[in-house]
C-alpha cells in the first residue's frame, strides 16, 4: 500500500452538450481518484453521478459529445509513469465564465487521432475493461472462443492460433465455467447472462493487465448470478491480486470486494477512503451523502423488525444544471445556518478533517 | 476540424414550450422552406395552366420562331423545334401529372393505412397475408408493371396513377402497422380500449388522426414525388401524353435530337424542371420527416 | 466450414425456394388477371397472328384441350411457362424464351454493374460520414446525394452522350462492337443508370444510419476496450448486411430505371424489348419479361437471405 499509485485521475472533466437544452451535461467535473498497486478501488454513487463516464474516460472510450475535456490521467506500470491524456489539452479550448466553463471547442479529429496514440499500447493489454450488460457487450456475430483468443493474440507473446486456444480455454476454465471446450465455440446468443460475464472476465484478464476497470459488473444480472459473479471476482481477487477498479452502485458489492472506495456525486468525488473507514457504521465525520447512501440500504435489523428504510430525499443531481456552491447542498440534511453561505456560494474542496488518516470528503 | 460548444447564459430551462421552428435543425427548416416553396410553385403553376392564364398559347407554333434560345424576347426559356414558348409548356406540363399523381397519393395513403391499421390492430392472418401482399408488389419493378398494364389495357395516365398508387400500398402500411405496434408497446390502445371507447374511435380518431398524422403527410409528400417521377418517365418513354400537349417528359424526349446537336435547352428546361421539383418532394419529405418524426436522418 | 455451420444454411435456402415458388406464383397470377381483364379474349390474344380464322382458334382451342374458364387457361400457362414455354412472340413470331435469355443476361450484365457503381458512390459516402460526423463536407455530400437522386435518368444519358458524341465521336445509335471505343461505350449506360436510378441519397442515409448505430453498440465499445480494429468488429452487421438488403431492396428500382436507359442507350436488353411490346401489346413477351424480372427480385432477395443466414448465428434459430 505504499507504492506509488498505478493510476492517479486529476481533476478529471468528461462534458457533453445537450442540442435541445443548449447546455453541458458536466457528467464528470473535477474527478479527483488514485489506484495503488494491488488494491481494489470501489467507486461508488448513484446512477448519472458519473462513475462509468470515468471509467470510460480512463480507455479513451469516450464517444460524441465534447467529452473528455481537461484533467490528468496519470498511468504507472513498468516503472514509468505517463500520463493518458499528454498533449490532448493542445486540442481544446476552454471559454470560462465566473470560474465556470461555458464554451468548449475541441479538435476532434486531432483529439481522437493523438489519443488513440496513447491508448495503443494501453488497451486490453496493460488496462482491461468489462462491462455492465454482458450479452451486448460481446460481439454476437462470433464464437466467444474467437472472441477470447483475439485478444490473447493481440495483447500477449501467445501467437500461435492454437496455443491461443488452449489458453483461452484454461481461462474460461479459470472463470468457472463449465466445459469450456464446449463453450468455447458458442456464440453469445447460446450463454446465459451469467456465463457471458465470465467469458467477459475471461477475455479481460487473459492479457494479465496491469488494471482491470469492471463497470457495473453485475448490473443488470438476475440476483443469484451476480452473487456468483462477485465471489468469482474475490476469487480471482486473492488468486492474481489484479489490480481493480470497481464500479457500482451496489454498496454491497464495492463492500465486498474494495480495499478503497471513492464516492460519487454530481460528477465528483465527495468522500474518499479505506473501505472499512467509510462503510463503517460507527465511523462519524462522513460527507451528509455518505451516510445517506449506507442508510438506504437495508441491514439485518431492518429485515427483522421491518423498519421502513430511509430514502435520500430529492432527486439525483442533474449535471446539466450543477449550483455553484456544493453539489449536494439541496438534499443535505446537515445544513446549519451557519454553514449555510458556505454551502451555496461555493464547492468544498477535498481535505482530512478527524478521522482516519487516508481518508478525505468534501464538506465545510 | 474544430467542433465548438456553447452553453447559454443564464438560467437553463427546458425548451420543449418553445415553437418547433426555434428548436428545429436550420437545415431541417432550410429543406422544408425549399419543399413549400417547389410545392407552392407547381399549385400556381396548376392553376395559371388550368385557367390557361399564360405568356403564350403552349400549342401555338411560330414557324418563324423555331429554336429561339432563351432570353429571346417574350420567350424567357426561349421556344421549341416548333417555335412554341417552353416556359408555357412547361407549366401546362403540370396538368399532365397534379391530378394523376394527387389520385395516386390518395390510393396509397387510403390502402395503405387500412391494410396498415389491419394489420397492426388485427395482426394475425391479416398480417400474413399482408407480407405477402407486399412481398408481391415488391416483386415487381414498377416501370415493367406499369408496361404490362399499358399493353393489357391502353397507356392512359389514370391507369399509370392507379399502379403507382397501388404499388406504394406496402410502404405506407408497414409504417403504419409499425406506428400501431409501437403504440400497443405503450399500452396506448389498451388504454383507448378500457376507456370504453368505440374501435372506431380508436381508430381514425386516436391512431391515425392523433398519431400518423405526420407520418402520412410525409408519406404523402415522397407519395407525390414518385408520381412526378413516374409520370415523367413514362411520357418520355412515349406513353403518357401525347404530343402535341406537353409533358415534362415529352418535352425532354422532343428536344434529345436538338440536345446532341447542342441546342440544350429545349431538352434541358424541363428536366431541370423535373430535378428541381422531385428534389423539393424529397426535401419536404425528409425535412418534415426529421422535423415531425424526430429521426436524424441526414 | 463444418457441416453444422451449412445446415442452417441449406434449411434456410429450402425455406426460401418455397417462399420463392410461391410469390412467383403469386406472381404469375397478377399477370394473368392483368392480362385477363384486358379488352379481348387473353387466348385470342395470345394465338393472335398465328392462326388465321375463327375456326381454326376454336379448333386449336378444342385440340389444345383448353377450356374456356379462367383457370383452365391459367393452369395451361402456367404448365407450359414451367416447361420453358413462354409462347412465341406477336411481333417477331419468334419463341419468347430464348429471346428472354438473350435480353436477360444483357439486362443481368447493366443491372449488376450499375449496382456496383450506385454503391461505389455511396459506400464511402456513407462510411464517411458516419465515422466523421457533421463535417464541413457534409453538406456538398448531401445536396450531391439529393440532386442525383433527383436527377432524370434520360437526360443525364443525354448529357452523356453528347460528351462522348464529342469528345470520342461515338453516336448512341451506334452498335457496340464496331469502334475502338465499344467497351466504353458498354460503360456508359452502366454509370449513367448506377448514378441515375433515384436511390442514392437514400443507400447513402441507410447505410449511413445503420453503421451509426452499429457504431455505438456495447460490442463495439468492448472492441475498442481491448485494442482489437473496430472495423473488423462491425465489418457484419454494419457492413455486409446492410449492403446486401440494400442489393436486394434495390433490384427493382435498378431495373426499372433499366427500361429507361436501355431505350436511351439502345442497350439490347429485357427494359427495351418491353418497351417495344408494351408498343406492339405483345402480351407474351410482356408477360414473360414481367416473370423473368421477377425471377431477378427473388434471387436478389434469396441472395441477401443466404448471407444474413451465413452470418448471422442466431438467425438460423428463428
Amino acid at each position: 500500500m505504499t507504492n506509488a499509485p498505478l493510476l492517479k485521475i486529476e481533476d478529471l472533466r468528461t462534458y457533453f452538450y445537450s442540442r435541445s437544452k443548449q447546455a453541458f451535461i458536466r457528467s464528470v467535473d473535477g474527478v479527483n481518484l488514485e489506484i495503488k498497486k494491488g488494491e481494489t478501488l470501489g467507486v461508488v454513487g448513484e446512477s448519472g453521478s458519473g462513475k462509468s463516464i470515468t471509467a470510460l474516460s480512463v480507455l479513451g472510450l469516450i464517444s460524441g459529445g465534447p467529452g473528455v475535456i481537461g484533467g490528468k490521467i496519470l498511468f504507472g506500470s513498468n516503472g514509468e509513469q505517463k500520463d493518458l491524456l499528454d498533449g490532448l489539452d493542445g486540442y481544446v479550448k476552454l471559454g470560462r465564465e465566473q470560474n465556470r466553463i461555458m464554451q468548449v471547442s475541441k479538435d476532434v479529429l486531432g483529439w481522437e487521432k493523438r489519443s488513440d496514440e496513447l491508448m495503443r499500447k494501453v488497451r486490453g493489454k496493460e488496462i482491461a475493461m468489462i462491462f455492465q450488460n454482458p450479452k451486448a457487450s460481446l460481439n454476437p456475430f462470433t464464437p466467444v472462443g474467437r472472441q477470447i483468443t483475439e485478444a490473447i493474440r493481440l495483447h500477449t507473446k501467445i501467437k500461435d492460433a492454437q496455443a491461443a486456444a488452449e489458453r483461452a480455454i484454461y481461462w474460461l476454465k479459470r472463470v468457472k465455467i463449465d466445459s469450456p471446450g464446449l463453450r468455447f465455440n458458442n456464440y453469445p446468443y447460446g450463454l446465459s447472462g451469467g456465463m457471458c460475464q465470465r467469458a467477459m472476465i475471461a477475455m479481460a484478464l487473459a492479457c494479465e493487465p496491469a488494471l482491470l476497470i469492471a463497470d457495473e459488473p453485475t448490473t443488470g444480472l438476475d440476483a443469484t448470478i451476480q452473487s456468483k459473479i462477485v465471489d468469482l471476482l474475490a476469487e480471482l481477487k486473492s488468486e492474481l491480486g489484479t489490480t481493480t477498479m470497481l464500479i457500482s452502485h451496489d454498496i454491497s458489492v464495492i463492500s465486498r470486494l474494495s480495499d478503497s472506495v471513492a464516492v460519487m456525486y454530481g460528477g465528483t468525488v465527495v468522500e474518499y477512503g479505506p473501505a472499512r473507514d467509510i462503510l463503517a457504521a460507527s465511523f462519524t465525520s462522513k460527507h451528509p451523502y455518505t451516510t445517506a447512501l449506507l442508510a438506504s440500504i437495508p441491514g439485518e435489523e431492518h429485515v427483522r423488525d421491518k423498519a421502513a428504510l430511509q430514502a435520500i430525499e430529492g432527486d439525483v443531481l442533474d449535471t446539466i444544471n450543477i449550483p455553484a456552491g456544493c453539489r449536494f447542498y439541496a438534499r443535505c440534511n446537515r445544513v446549519t445556518p451557519k454553514i449555510r453561505e458556505k454551502c451555496e456560494g461555493r464547492e468544498p474542496d477535498l481535505r482530512e478533517i478527524g478521522g482516519p488518516p487516508g481518508a478525505v470528503l468534501a464538506v465545510f | 476540424m474544430m467542433k465548438n460548444y456553447s452553453q447559454r447564459a443564464g438560467e437553463i430551462g427546458d425548451f420543449s414550450d418553445l415553437p418547433f421552428w426555434k428548436k428545429a435543425d436550420a437545415v431541417d427548416l432550410a429543406y422544408v422552406g425549399y419543399g413549400l416553396l417547389i410545392v407552392t410553385l407547381v399549385v400556381v403553376s396548376y392553376l395559371l395552366g388550368a385557367f390557361r392564364l399564360l405568356p403564350h398559347d403552349p400549342h401555338d407554333i411560330r414557324l418563324d420562331l423555331m429554336m429561339a434560345p432563351p432570353g429571346t424576347a417574350g420567350h424567357l426559356l426561349g421556344t421549341d423545334f416548333m417555335g412554341r414558348d417552353i416556359f408555357s409548356r412547361l407549366i401546362v406540363g403540370i396538368q399532365a401529372y397534379f391530378l394523376p399523381g394527387l389520385l395516386a397519393v390518395a390510393i396509397s395513403l387510403i390502402g395503405g393505412s387500412t391494410l396498415g391499421v389491419l394489420a397492426g390492430y388485427r395482426g394475425g392472418r391479416a398480417d400474413t397475408a399482408i407480407t405477402y401482399f407486399t412481398n408481391l408488389v415488391d416483386s415487381f419493378p414498377r416501370l415493367v408493371l406499369i408496361l404490362l398494364v399499358i399493353a393489357a389495357f391502353k397507356p392512359d395516365i389514370y391507369y399509370i396513377m392507379i399502379v403507382v398508387g397501388i404499388t406504394n400500398i406496402p410502404v405506407v402500411a408497414s409504417l403504419v402497422k409499425g406506428k400501431i405496434l409501437f403504440l400497443k408497446q405503450k399500452n396506448f390502445v389498451e388504454a383507448a380500449v378500457s376507456l370504453g371507447l368505440p374501435a372506431r374511435t380508436i381508430i381514425l380518431k386516436h391512431i391515425l388522426w392523433y398519431n400518423c398524422r405526420s407520418l402520412l403527410i410525409i408519406q404523402a409528400t415522397l407519395g407525390m414525388g414518385e408520381a412526378i417521377l413516374m409520370e415523367t418517365s413514362l411520357s418520355y418513354l412515349g406513353f403518357g401524353v401525347q404530343e402535341p400537349s406537353p409533358s415534362w417528359g415529352n418535352m425532354v424526349q422532343a428536344g434529345a435530337n436538338y440536345f446532341m446537336q447542342g441546342k440544350f435547352w429545349p431538352s434541358t428546361a424541363p428536366a431541370l424542371a423535373i430535378l428541381f421539383t422531385i428534389m423539393g418532394f424529397h426535401l419536404l419529405g425528409d425535412g418534415l420527416n426529421n422535423l415531425l418524426e424526430g429521426k436524424r436522418g441526414r | 466450414m463444418n457441416l453444422s455451420r451449412l445446415r442452417p444454411i441449406a434449411l434456410v435456402l429450402t425455406r426460401e425456394l418455397v417462399i420463392t415458388a410461391l410469390l412467383l406464383l403469386g406472381v404469375s397470377f397478377v399477370v394473368f388477371v392483368i392480362l385477363y381483364l384486358a379488352p379481348g379474349d387473353p387466348f385470342s390474344v395470345l394465338i393472335e397472328g398465328q392462326l388465321p380464322s375463327e375456326e381454326a382458334r376454336a379448333g386449336a382451342r378444342e385440340a389444345l384441350g383448353i377450356s374456356s374458364s379462367w383457370y383452365a387457361q391459367y393452369v395451361t400457362w402456367v404448365t407450359h411457362m414451367l416447361q420453358g414455354d413462354f409462347g412465341t412472340s406477336i411481333r417477331t413470331g419468334l419463341p419468347v424464351a430464348s429471346e428472354l435469355v438473350f435480353v436477360g443476361f444483357n439486362t443481368l450484365i447493366l443491372t449488376i454493374g450499375s449496382m456496383f457503381v450506385t454503391l461505389l458512390i455511396a459506400v464511402p459516402i456513407a462510411l464517411y460520414s458516419s465515422v466523421r460526423g457533421t463535417t464541413a463536407l457534409s453538406w456538398p455530400l448531401t445536396m450531391f446525394a439529393y440532386v442525383v437522386s433527383a436527377l432524370p435518368v434520360f437526360w443525364l444519358g443525354y448529357i452523356v452522350i453528347y460528351i462522348f458524341m464529342h469528345r470520342f465521336g461515338l453516336f448512341p445509335l451506334m452498335t457496340s462492337s464496331s469502334q475502338g471505343f465499344s467497351w466504353l461505350y458498354a460503360m456508359l449506360p452502366i454509370v449513367v443508370l448506377g448514378v441515375g436510378n433515384g436511390t442514392i441519397s437514400e443507400v447513402i442515409r441507410s447505410l449511413r444510419d445503420e453503421m451509426g448505430r452499429v457504431m455505438s453498440e456495447d460490442y463495439i465499445r468492448t472492441a475498442r476496450a481491448k485494442g482489437a480494429s473496430v472495423w473488423k468488429h462491425s465489418f457484419k452487421e454494419g457492413f455486409l448486411i446492410p449492403v446486401t438488403e440494400i442489393i436486394a431492396a434495390k433490384i427493382p428500382f435498378i431495373l426499372g430505371g433499366a427500361v429507361i436507359v436501355e431505350q436511351v442507350f439502345n442497350w439490347p436488353g429485357m427494359g427495351r424489348m418491353a418497351w417495344q411490346a408494351a408498343q406492339d401489346r405483345d402480351f407474351p413477351v410482356i408477360m414473360g419479361i414481367a416473370m423473368l424480372a421477377a425471377v431477378f427480385v427473388r434471387l436478389g432477395s434469396m441472395f441477401q437471405r443466404v448471407v444474413y443466414v451465413m452470418v448471422n448465428p442466431r438467425a438460423s434459430k428463428e
